[in-house]
């Protein structure tokens, strides 16, 4: 695959030019500090050096709020019907960074994992990813190499990375080389050289850090089920949700039937975006809630995030570290605390 | 046969009942599926009887609480429409004031000795107190906002139709707002009630860059004393956040308390 440098303005014109073709993705600003992931278009402004984490993560791209997975119309005799909604529109997301590509690499797996998700899968599959390299975290929130995901490259078409000013643009896949333009880069042959510049200038250490390593925090949490600290943080938990709808590895959803008013023989099933934080996400038929309470319901998104799915989804941990939840988190909940607690009570600091 | 369907309004601003005539093309297709027997909005008529009664306003004096009980006996559900029905609206305010300093707040002193001498018109408004149609008769389902959603109308419309459960949504306006990717009204650097307020609204004020006021009411399970302590932070005093709780949520508990 190959590999070239690139002056900025001419990355800019690329993106643009790629815009033109096919609808991509690009963060742009929203309010005063947000950002969104929207199609770019003429005179919207491309800037990859610096953007904190959009509001929603771009992989929610791929399992859009309130998609329509099948319709069904009932036909002669009352035999149902069902037509599958699949979107295999082409699409690129560019300006996707390593914690959020890491996210969509654990989507990637879990929709994969027993039965494949064609909606999902679908998507994805004519989904381009530019990703680009953070040589400084994007604010205080950020924990994303402790948890393993700062050097993520795994996923993207291309990786472009920030050298003295220009990009090295690395083409990762044969769809990503596909992208390039025919000619105007310039191929670069030192690209150990250059990304041993990066990493000479990436901020060390770069954001916050645990005190110990994903699989150790793994190992320790099993003990911690009657820890203060989920009481503590319940107590504070609004309960609204939005930890878990910023989050780019949550996935749960809630299904929906909907028929048509005009033919009420005919309708259609979607999905919409559901979250464990949620007070009745686990209310079952008889009116039954496993986690009545805020603290049941931390507990369980952090060992979600930190013990329930290490080994079985991810390597590590399957929270990346783009500290989305306690960014947005109005009352100061953050998943990055809450860990450190745990850590500090299980195993002290000498 | 097709259902028989009744509007009526008591105490509000009839936004509700045009936000439904606002459907149109909808609307029509609606018609195919239920009968509209009473809507003073839209037709003259009445019936005897009816399956769903969708009542709009807030309930006032005790000659609209008899009207409502007499609404409610004549039909298998009903339904309130939008904050005024359902919670009482900004009008319940009133409710912690006398009758006297209300109306001398609206009128002045000199028109208030005036109808206070007149003995047709003073054991009226004497008696007025603003109750959400729940505290006068069973309510089956609450259409939420200021004004109603249609869709989430159409919704229940068609849900009875069939005989189905609707889906009532039972989260905060935050999951509206992640799902239209707004900008936190915290964020901007003001404060918001939409963490304990009913979604469904699709975070329509936040997305035109307003806040949350709660119109669509409190959540059951809203962790007040938290919100509380986060408006207080945010440099609101008892005072203040007493004000916007009560904005639309005077009649429920988290308004209901006496000022400090």
């Amino acid at each position: 695959m190959g590999a070239f440098l690139v002056r900025k303005a001419a990355v800019t014109e690329w993106i643009r030019s790629l815009a033109r073709e096919q609808p991509l993705f690009f963060p742009q600003p929203v309010g005063r500090s947000g950002f969104r992931f929207q199609p770019l278009r003429e005179g919207s402004e491309v800037r990859f050096d610096h953007y904190r984490p959009s509001v929603v993560p771009p992989g929610r791209q791929l399992t859009p709020a309130g998609e329509v997975l099948f319709r069904y119309r009932t036909g002669e005799g009352g035999v149902p019907g069902f037509e599958s909604v699949l979107d295999a529109s082409p699409r690129i997301l560019a300006g996707v960074r390593p914690c959020d590509l890491r996210g969509i690499y654990l989507m990637d797996r879990v929709n994969r994992e027993g039965r494949d998700d064609p909606h999902y899968l679908t998507r994805r599959a004519n989904t381009a990813i530019i990703a680009c390299d953070c040589l400084a975290p994007c604010d205080d929130f950020c924990f994303c190499e402790t948890v393993g995901s700062l050097r993520w490259r795994e996923g993207a078409d291309l990786f472009l990375t920030s050298v003295d000013g220009d990009f090295l643009v690395e083409a990762l896949t044969p769809l990503g080389e596909s992208l390039l333009p025919g000619t105007g880069f310039a191929r670069c042959e030192d690209v150990a050289g250059l990304r041993a510049r990066a990493e000479e200038v990436r901020v060390r250490p770069f954001g916050r850090h645990f005190a110990l390593s994903p699989e150790r925090i793994a190992a320790i949490l099993p003990g911690l089920w009657r820890s203060p600290v989920w009481e503590n943080c319940g107590q504070r938990c609004l309960s609204c949700g939005s930890c878990n709808l910023v989050c780019p590895t949550c996935y749960c959803f809630d299904i929906q039937d909907d028929f048509d008013i005009s033919d009420p023989s005919s309708g259609d099933r979607r999905r919409n975006w559901d979250g464990c934080l949620l007070p009745n996400f686990a209310e079952v038929a008889g009116g039954h809630n496993f986690r009545p309470q805020p603290s049941a319901r931390q507990r369980h998104r952090v060992k979600r995030k930190f013990e329930y799915l290490v080994g079985r989804l991810a390597e590590g941990s399957f929270c990346v570290g783009c500290g989305r939840c306690g960014r947005q988190c109005t009352v100061g909940i953050d998943i990055f605390d809450i860990v450190s607690e745990l850590v500090a009570v299980a195993e002290p600091p000498p | 046969m097709k259902p028989k369907v009744a509007f009526f309004d008591f105490a509000g601003c009839e936004g509700c009942q045009l936000t439904i005539l606002d459907c149109e093309d909808l609307f029509l297709d609606l018609l195919e599926r239920v009968d509209i027997v009473e809507f003073r909005e839209a037709l003259s008529e009445t019936a005897p009887r009816f399956d769903v009664a969708f009542i709009e306003g807030s309930i006032h004096r005790e000659e609209d609480a008899e009207r409502l009980r007499e609404i409610r006996s004549r039909s298998t559900l009903l339904v309130t429409l939008g904050a005024c029905a359902g919670l009482g609206n900004v009008q319940a305010r009133s409710n912690f004031l006398s009758p006297a300093t209300n109306f001398r707040r609206v009128y002045g002193e000199e028109e208030l000795n005036r109808v206070q001498a007149d003995p047709e018109f003073w054991p009226l408004w004497a008696h007025t107190r603003v109750r959400s149609v729940k505290e006068v008769v069973p309510v089956d389902y609450e259409l939420r906002g200021c004004p109603v959603v249609a869709e989430e109308f159409l919704h229940l419309v068609k849900s009875l139709v069939v005989g189905t459960v609707p889906h009532v949504p039972t989260v905060a306006v935050c999951v509206e707002c992640k799902m239209q990717e707004n900008e936190c009204v915290f964020d901007r650097g003001e404060t918001c009630l939409g963490q304990i307020t009913y979604g469904g609204c699709k975070a329509v004020c936040i997305g035109h860059g307003y806040r949350c006021d709660g119109c669509r009411g409190l959540l059951p399970q809203a962790n007040l004393e938290a919100h509380r302590q986060l408006l207080r932070d945010k440099g609101l005093d008892e005072s203040r956040i007493l004000e916007r709780y009560r904005l639309f949520g005077s009649a429920e508990a988290w308004g209901r308390e006496r000022r400090p």
